[in-house]
């Protein structure tokens, strides 16, 4: 980028082509441009997210004394969140949680985005706003109506009961692990199904017309032209449920019970009741950390696997 | 143009990318603000003064004469505990009355947030038991912090149907019955629950930070932790599963088991043999209140004998004005475990007494991590 020159004599007309030259600059420049249409979205990212990270760095190296903190830099809380192995074994509930609750998703939310792509011909706009309803009601109110069907009490274990197949109530539909990732499964289903039936609807028919052509059944045509080129609609749901879930702090507190907490309610705790912010702040830097690293193997990985099948 | 009028359009391809681009902001915008919305259908509250309070205090029975002079109840907002609504108020939330227990008291003054109320703007001060209000911390130049409300215990609610006492005394140790692994409930915060492994394990209140008792009683609650279907601070949860036989018995206020009973469910509010948890909780208003006098008034309305009655008859606890218990005869007391004169009750059990801010986040730490199972 030149820097423009104006002469010491400033003329009107000068004045006019220095406009003019920024404005062919501006022009001429495309990233120049983009980052201006930028602008709106980077202030807000700026203030939202990089100042609080940068607080929550800072703070993470504090110590916390009653209620006041000491700022003599330390690493003693990440000493502390390695040493002791209670943050290490959330860390890797949240995960395992978060994890199966993605793939869970993906693999209820596939043939749906299926049926629609490929079997609905008219109205698929409603058919794709029908399947979103459920966020049309409060996550709240999804958590209870699930902590209802799930219960003591509820629907799934009276209707066994009554049905004679069980005689006592199943205690593990509830507060535990295992209602965490029904429930997550369900309520982040509409963030599966959006970029599985775009990328399948992209899909050029023609390829598959040409695949039963040169003799593909139906389940061999699935397995060589659709499932690899719905592929980036699946990497970009298992990421958008994955990342979002693994700190979710909700649900666990109201299903997980005591052996379904995860990481997020360690670091409420610490914000609330236990009243160590610099180490909230550690914890939630340390998980941060973690979570990026998953999401980068994940997306270097499935990228290479999508070339090979490419 | 309505919503199906955008599909059709979409469909048929007459609409343009940019019109249809336009029908999404505003969609979008109509959600940001969504929130919005009852917050300006609520600005009539905004006149009223904000109070912070534990769940289950939350309703207007406990401010008719606010309501009878404002026409409308408080603000409420609720806190799970008291820790908790601590470390909101001192990340800037602004209330006008807050309603802290006893032991909290002198660590909540330390923080400089609060500020002593003028009892002299209270009508029903004069009938407030000194007992109540001669607290450690509490007062400064004769007025109080805490201006008190209510007094009880914390023990074991449990169904006399399901949970076989096999001839033994009422005691803690139903908490800690092998018998009943993964039938019961206690509180997630410590503020109850360590206290109360305290007592169960023999520990002096005044000696209850000592490296040995603290380690004496984290024991315990590990030894407990296999045995619990469910900690939490919402007393409602623990009652609902004390009804339909999730749980046999929880650890509960007095509140719990007298809702229960008016529904008809066999329960029974245990009087261990080692002694219940005792403590007394009231109100404390902000520093910053925005609406002192309404403060006052609320605080008023929480002391009065209509209150009382309400807090003593429907929810089993005891009341700090004197002339509320003349609304009910001595059978009644006696049976929801009450007494006239508070000492009885508070010194028959372990009176909770005030700890350290370094004790707080190491017990809280502790506990949370035994609580995730370590």
């Amino acid at each position: 980028m030149s820097t423009t020159t104006v002469g010491t004599h400033v003329t009107p007309s000068n004045v006019n082509r220095t406009r003019d030259r920024i404005t062919a600059m501006f022009l001429g420049n495309e990233a120049l441009r983009g980052y201006t249409l930028l602008s709106p979205t980077l202030v807000v990212m700026a203030i939202g997210i990089l100042v609080p990270f940068a607080i929550l760095l800072t703070m993470s190296f504090w110590t916390q004394v009653a209620f006041e903190f000491d700022t003599t830099p330390s690493l003693n809380n990440y000493a502390k969140a390695l040493e002791h192995p209670v943050y290490e074994t959330l860390l890797w509930r949240s995960i395992m949680i978060s994890g199966a609750c993605s793939i869970a998703t993906v693999l209820l939310s596939y043939p749906m985005a299926y049926y629609v792509a490929f079997h609905v011909k008219r109205y698929k706009m409603l058919w794709i706003i029908l399947m979103t309803l459920p966020f049309w009601t409060s996550y709240l109110l999804r958590v209870f109506a699930w902590k209802v069907i799930l219960g003591f009490n509820g629907v799934i274990n009276s209707g066994l009961k009554s049905v004679g197949i069980i005689e006592q109530p199943m205690e593990f539909l509830l507060y535990s692990p295992t209602a965490v990732v029904i429930t997550l499964a369900h309520a982040w289903a509409a963030f599966a199904i959006l970029p599985i039936y775009v990328s399948l609807e992209k899909i050029d028919r023609s390829l598959l017309e040409a695949a039963t052509d040169l003799g593909d059944g139906p389940v061999a045509r699935f397995f060589r032209i659709t499932l690899p080129l719905s592929l980036p609609g699946i990497i970009a749901a298992t990421l958008i449920i994955f990342i979002p879930t693994v700190g979710d702090y909700v649900t666990p507190a109201l299903l997980g019970g005591p052996d379904g907490i995860m990481m997020a309610n360690m670091i409420q705790a610490m914000f609330g009741k236990v009243n160590d912010w610099p180490m909230g702040a550690a914890l939630s830097v340390g998980m941060m950390v973690t979570v990026a690293v998953f999401a980068i193997t994940f997306m270097f990985v499935s990228r290479k696997a999508t070339e090979q099948i490419g | 143009m309505d919503v199906v009028d955008h599909l059709n359009a979409v469909r048929t391809g007459a609409m343009s990318r940019r019109t249809f681009t336009k029908g999404l902001a505003a969609a979008g915008v109509s959600l940001v603000m969504t929130p919005m919305a009852p917050k300006l259908a609520s600005a009539a509250a905004a006149d009223q003064a904000t109070y912070f309070t534990w769940g289950g205090y939350d309703v207007p029975e406990m401010f008719a004469s606010y309501i009878s002079k404002h026409g409308e109840a408080p603000n409420f907002t609720t806190f799970g505990g008291s820790e908790e609504a601590l470390t909101k108020m001192r990340g800037g939330f602004v209330v006008d009355v807050a309603h802290p227990c006893n032991q909290a008291i002198p660590r909540w003054v330390a923080t400089g947030l609060f500020q002593t109320v003028d009892t002299s703007k209270l009508s029903n001060w004069g009938d407030v038991m000194p007992n109540l209000y001669n607290l450690e911390g509490n007062m400064a130049d004769g007025k109080p912090y805490m201006v008190p409300m209510d007094w009880g215990q914390t023990s074991v609610t449990y169904r006399t149907d399901l949970f076989d006492l096999a001839g033994q005394e009422e005691s803690w140790g139903m908490l800690w019955d092998e018998r009943y692994k993964g039938r019961m409930g206690v509180l997630a915060s410590a503020a109850d629950t360590w206290w109360c492994g305290a007592i169960y394990a023999g520990v002096d209140f005044k000696q209850l930070s000592t490296d040995e008792n603290f380690k004496k009683v984290a024991d315990l609650m590990r030894k407990q932790r296999p045995l619990i279907r469910q900690y939490t601070d919402d007393t409602t949860t623990l009652e609902q599963a004390l009804a339909s036989g999730e749980l046999v018995a929880a650890m509960t206020w007095n509140s719990s088991a007298v809702t229960l009973q008016k529904q008809g469910v066999p329960v029974k509010f245990a009087k261990p043999k080692e002694g219940a948890l005792t403590w007394v909780c009231g109100a404390m208003i902000h520093k910053d209140a925005p609406k002192l006098d309404r403060a006052h008034d609320i605080i008023d309305a929480m002391i009065s004998v209509e209150t009382g009655k309400w807090l003593i008859g429907d929810n089993g606890y005891g009341h700090s004005n004197k002339k509320s218990f003349d609304q009910f005869d001595e059978a009644k007391l006696v049976e929801l475990g009450l007494s006239k004169n508070p000492l009885d009750i508070l010194n028959a059990g372990h009176f909770q007494i005030p700890q350290t801010q370094e004790f707080e986040t190491k017990m809280n730490k502790e506990f949370e991590q035994i609580k995730a199972g370590f």
